[in-house]
């Protein structure tokens, strides 16, 4: 009986429930007799072994301790000792139990034995497994060369691996969708005006001091970094004004003094016409600007025709609160936070422009290297580690994918988009093995249909997984890697307004046959006979790293599992030198015009929906990351499935109802899985919103599998932004069906004449 | 006497649902159960403006709980402690509220396992642990073992945004008594269920009014606890007989 767990107290704990009295007494007495000799265990997570890691159930990565009873992780909490989140974890954070104890995990190597796709496999040896993928690797390059190698790859497993690419050549090493199809425009605007990635993985914005915030498209609070949405939580509650725009109320909008739902894709009109108006009426940091900036009377010139009256139409907003807002911010200037946003890859064109203009429009107001507004990184240091990989000198290929299409996409990696397409048509050159790691890329990449297309051409395809998805069940090998509580990585720094050092090790030992990315590197480097990884262990390079550090790993254990540093993020306006190429941030970018790209932002509005759909956008649920952990026991219990945001008017003219179940029909005729409709006055009416990562079609994920809608499956039709390849997700239209019918919805706010409509070449249904 | 108390600030709370997974962890909460939730409400429109809140709820440990008033095992003498070393003897049934902290708690050796306590909450704040050999009722106890040991419940611990707000309401210096005497918050009670719950709401106030207006009960649950119930119970006593055989 469970009750006589409870009871099993141990001395202390007995000493310190006395004043409780939770049981009657002689039970409570004969228990606590008994507690010097019993096994005991206190209640809860109460008296668990507490190891200090960092959690990996998404990239933000929050120091945490794993509690361990009797060999079991029983919870999962933040390290007390963390600056950035203290005790705290987020819903995600505290369920990572459940990843390691995920029913479906893949336990053992496995061998493809159906066709791609149809999750059909064989258990292996690690032998057999890394020997056929180090033989497919060197095979594929013998026959048509290293760029015939692509490895998609993201998060820390992923880190190892990617150095194996490398050093066999192929300019494909890196080809992150976290860059492609998510930070990629954000972090080159940023890195072209401001000489750092102001906004890539981390955001160095500094909510928490700021008197007024402006956030496009960012849905904090949806959008779950711990330490971000508690800054962001300070700052409001310190009294800061927020402005959000956004076609969607968002969680973050339910807490804005001034929300603007804008119409999708033309941000940059907005905030062109903004940039005019604190210009021509005198309200930019003329101090700053002149001090600090290169290219102002460039800009000034490049925005003039842009008027708060221009963009009302464009925008669909009324120029008093379009006025209002630009006030608001600019009353609080130098102390506001410009957003620089994260995930921006939206329309393919104008991308990096619209973030180009938030980077300047912070600038204007003198919003940078002060309280309140964009800020440096602060670099921890540690020990430089050297893998000692022999890179051979990479053969330039005749026609890159990367920088020959794109002149900026080489800084990430080669373009996915180019990767498919080079695998799919043999041009320009053939690409035929891809390894794929911590990445489903079948749900991240736009058109999975045709991601599955070039998938089935190539002669071979592995990865790391830990679950059974979608791009798991397409390989010929899986290689069971461990969880993040189950395995060292490298040190890790954080370099923002709370800098410190961590670094992740195991709260349990591997489950099943499952091991750490570092072995399986190793082992796979020293099986294709690569000079490679210099270390036995992740021991012996942590030790390295943290010796750069002044440490040891039993010294940082000693301190609890972190190191705390002093923060330098704010900068003397008056000496102010930013890594650019002359020190000045750059309102205007000749990088770009030296490539005929755009030096200075303009609006290009990317076409609006065909009449009878509306756009499709997405965003994310609060307690899952990615197509991630839509399987784990207690994510799925929260929020199982998705729903699909239909404004009320919309939906009271069409006859759909809150609640019922529609399939999504997108301009392309696929149609998705069925979706229940949740009927709000929180989307515009051109516009639907879907939270992304659901319908997940591996039948091995016993509990992801069929809830709800995938998103990423409704995006087919992409364009590539022109700077650096990212390609597009919101440029992509859905109508409903119901009960069979194909419905049109009305169109309540048609576009102005500035924007042209999308027109649909042909139609076709019946897709999957 | 004390009462301890939980405010939280829907002005501060973003939704994660940390709390409800914390809660889960801590106590093995099995799945579906929940001895604290988040309930998502809107976008909607309100007479003070569009709002799209949360509702995180858990036992508000009630000034009159209604729960401890169905509970058909025989009341039983017992003396209570406080912390302080002050006693107090009193017959209760299987779940009670503490004289001195204020928390409704199980006593979960004499619970039978019947299940009127979770029907007769108009919150839906307990639940029957059926997975159990030996199904017994569950709730939130305000985390008085954690408590005990000078931590802060878990889904205060855990909330990542600083929401929840935890004390003694009898102590006039305690952050609960400050929000709940000045800054008007909101009990989730109407006029046909008013039991004095101990969980308040402050935040803005187009949200309060949703959440009022969505999760306030007015259903009297207690009075409907009845005989199928009672059916129940005669199971659950002849199951505890066979067992004691």
């Amino acid at each position: 009986m469970k009750r006589r767990n409870f009871l099993k107290l141990s001395a202390s704990a007995c000493a310190a429930l006395a004043a409780l009295e939770l049981g009657d007494k002689p039970v409570f007495k004969a228990a606590c007799a008994k507690a010097g000799q019993a096994k005991t265990s206190l209640p809860g997570s109460l008296g668990a072994k507490e190891t200090p890691s960092v959690c990996e159930m998404c990239f933000w990565r929050c120091p945490i301790v794993g509690k361990v009873k009797d060999g079991k992780l029983v919870k999962i909490e933040g390290n007390p000792k963390s600056p950035a989140n203290g005790p705290r974890v987020c819903a995600r954070g505290n369920s990572g139990v459940q990843l390691l104890y995920d029913p479906d995990r893949i336990k053992y190597p496995l061998k493809r034995t159906g066709a791609r796709g149809e999750a059909k496999w064989a258990r292996i040896s690690w032998d057999e497994a890394l020997d056929e993928v180090a033989h497919n690797l060197l095979k594929v390059k013998e026959k048509f060369g290293p760029h015939a190698l692509a490895y998609f790859d993201h998060g820390a497993s992923a880190e190892f691996m990617r150095d194996i690419f490398k050093t066999l050549g192929t300019e494909n090493y890196t080809n992150e969708p976290a860059f492609f199809q998510c930070v990629g425009p954000a972090a080159l605007a940023y890195l072209k005006t401001y000489g750092y990635i102001t906004t890539g993985t981390r955001q160095y914005v500094d909510m928490k001091h700021a008197k007024a915030m402006l956030l496009i498209g960012t849905h904090i609070g949806e959008n779950v970094h711990v330490s971000h949405v508690r800054e962001f939580i300070e700052g409001l509650s310190n009294g800061a004004k927020l402005v959000v725009v956004d076609p969607r109320f968002s969680a973050a909008a339910a807490k804005a003094d001034i929300y603007l739902p804008i119409r999708p894709g033309t941000d940059t009109a907005l905030l062109l016409a903004w940039m005019n108006f604190i210009i021509t009426e005198g309200l930019y940091d003329k101090d700053f600007v002149g001090k600090n900036c290169s290219g102002f009377h460039d800009l000034k010139k490049a925005v003039k025709d842009y008027t708060l009256r221009w963009a009302a139409p464009i925008c669909d907003l009324p120029v008093k609160d379009m006025k209002r807002a630009i006030l608001l911010l600019a009353k609080n200037s130098p102390h506001v936070s410009i957003h620089p946003g994260r995930h921006s890859t939206w329309y393919g064109r104008g991308d990096t422009s619209r973030h180009q203009a938030l980077a300047i429009l912070a600038a204007l107001f003198g919003a940078v290297g002060v309280k309140g507004g964009l800020y440096f990184p602060t670099p921890v240091k540690k020990g430089h580690l050297a893998f000692g990989c022999v890179e051979q000198e990479p053969e330039t290929p005749d026609e890159s994918i990367s920088e020959d299409y794109y002149p900026f996409a080489s800084t990430f990696g080669s373009p996915t988009s180019k990767i498919i397409e080079a695998t799919r048509t043999g041009k320009p050159y053939p690409v035929r093995l891809w390894g794929i790691n911590g990445v489903n890329i079948i749900q991240t990449i736009p058109n999975p249909y045709q991601t599955m297309e070039a998938i089935k051409k190539l002669d071979f395809i592995f990865c790391e997984e830990i679950l059974p998805t979608e791009t798991a069940i397409w390989s010929d090998i899986v290689l069971p890697g461990a969880t993040y509580l189950e395995r060292y990585d490298t040190v890790y720094t954080f370099d923002l307004l709370t800098p410190y050092l961590t670094v992740r090790q195991p709260v349990v030992k591997p489950m099943f046959e499952t091991r750490s990315s570092f072995w399986i590197a190793r082992e796979l480097a020293k099986r294709a006979g690569l000079k490679c990884f210099n270390y036995n262990n992740e021991v012996e390079f942590i030790e390295e790293e943290l010796k750069g550090a002044g440490l040891t790993l039993k010294s940082l254990n000693e301190k609890g599992g972190i190191v705390s540093y002093e923060a330098n993020p704010y900068r003397d306006p008056k000496k102010l030198k930013v890594a650019t190429d002359d020190g000045k941030i750059k309102l205007s970018i000749e990088d770009f015009s030296d490539e005929d790209l755009d030096p200075i932002p303009k609006f290009i509005p990317t076409p609006a929906p065909p009449k009878g759909y509306v756009r499709l956008v997405y965003g994310r649920s609060p307690v899952h990351t990615f197509t991630r952990t839509m399987n784990n026991k207690w994510l799925h219990n929260e929020a199982p499935e998705n729903h699909i945001w239909l404004n009320n008017k919309v939906a009271k003219k069409a006859g759909i109802k809150d609640g019922e179940e529609v399939v999504l029909e997108n301009q392309d005729g696929y149609r998705s899985w069925p979706v229940k409709v949740k009927v709000t006055p929180g989307i515009r009416p051109d516009t639907a919103f879907m939270p992304h990562g659901f319908g997940s079609r591996s039948k091995l994920l016993s509990k992801a599998y069929k809830q709800g809608a995938s998103d990423q499956f409704m995006i087919t039709k992409y364009e590539d932004d022109p700077f650096m390849g990212a390609s597009s997700h919101r440029t992509n239209f859905i109508r409903i069906v119901k009960a069979g019918r194909v419905i049109d919805l009305p169109e309540l706010c048609p576009p102005p004449r500035e924007i042209p409509r999308f027109s649909i070449k042909k139609t076709r249904t019946g897709g999957k | 006497m004390s009462q301890l108390a939980m405010v939280i600030d829907l002005s501060r709370c973003v939704g994660c649902h940390a709390c409800a997974i914390a809660c889960r962890a801590e106590w093995s909460v099995p799945v579906p159960y929940r001895r604290n939730w988040v309930k998502r409400m809107g976008p909607e429109a309100t007479p003070k403006g569009l709002s799209f809140t949360f509702y995180p709820g858990l036992c508000n440990h009630c000034d009159e709980p209604k729960c401890t008033t169905v509970c058909p095992v025989d009341p039983e003498q017992r003396v209570f402690k406080s912390r302080d070393g002050r006693t107090k003897k009193m017959a209760v049934r299987a779940t009670y509220k503490d004289p001195f902290t204020g928390a409704v708690l199980i006593d979960k050796k004499r619970c039978i396992g019947c299940g009127n306590c979770v029907e007769a909450c108009p919150y839906g704040a307990r639940y029957l642990n059926e997975e159990l050999d030996d199904p017994k009722a569950d709730k939130c106890t305000f985390c008085v073992e954690r408590l005990a040991h000078g931590l802060e419940p878990a889904c205060v611990r855990t909330c990542i945004s600083g929401a929840r707000i935890f004390g003694d309401l009898s102590d006039k210096n305690s952050e609960v008594y400050k929000l709940v005497s000045t800054k008007g918050a909101l009990r989730l009670t109407s006029k046909e269920v008013n039991i004095g719950p101990n969980v308040y709401y402050i935040g803005k106030e187009k949200d309060l009014y949703l959440l009022k207006k969505t999760y306030a009960p007015h259903e009297r649950k207690w009075e409907n606890v009845k005989a199928p119930v009672r059916r129940r119970i005669l199971k659950a006593a002849i199951k505890n007989l066979v067992k004691a055989v």
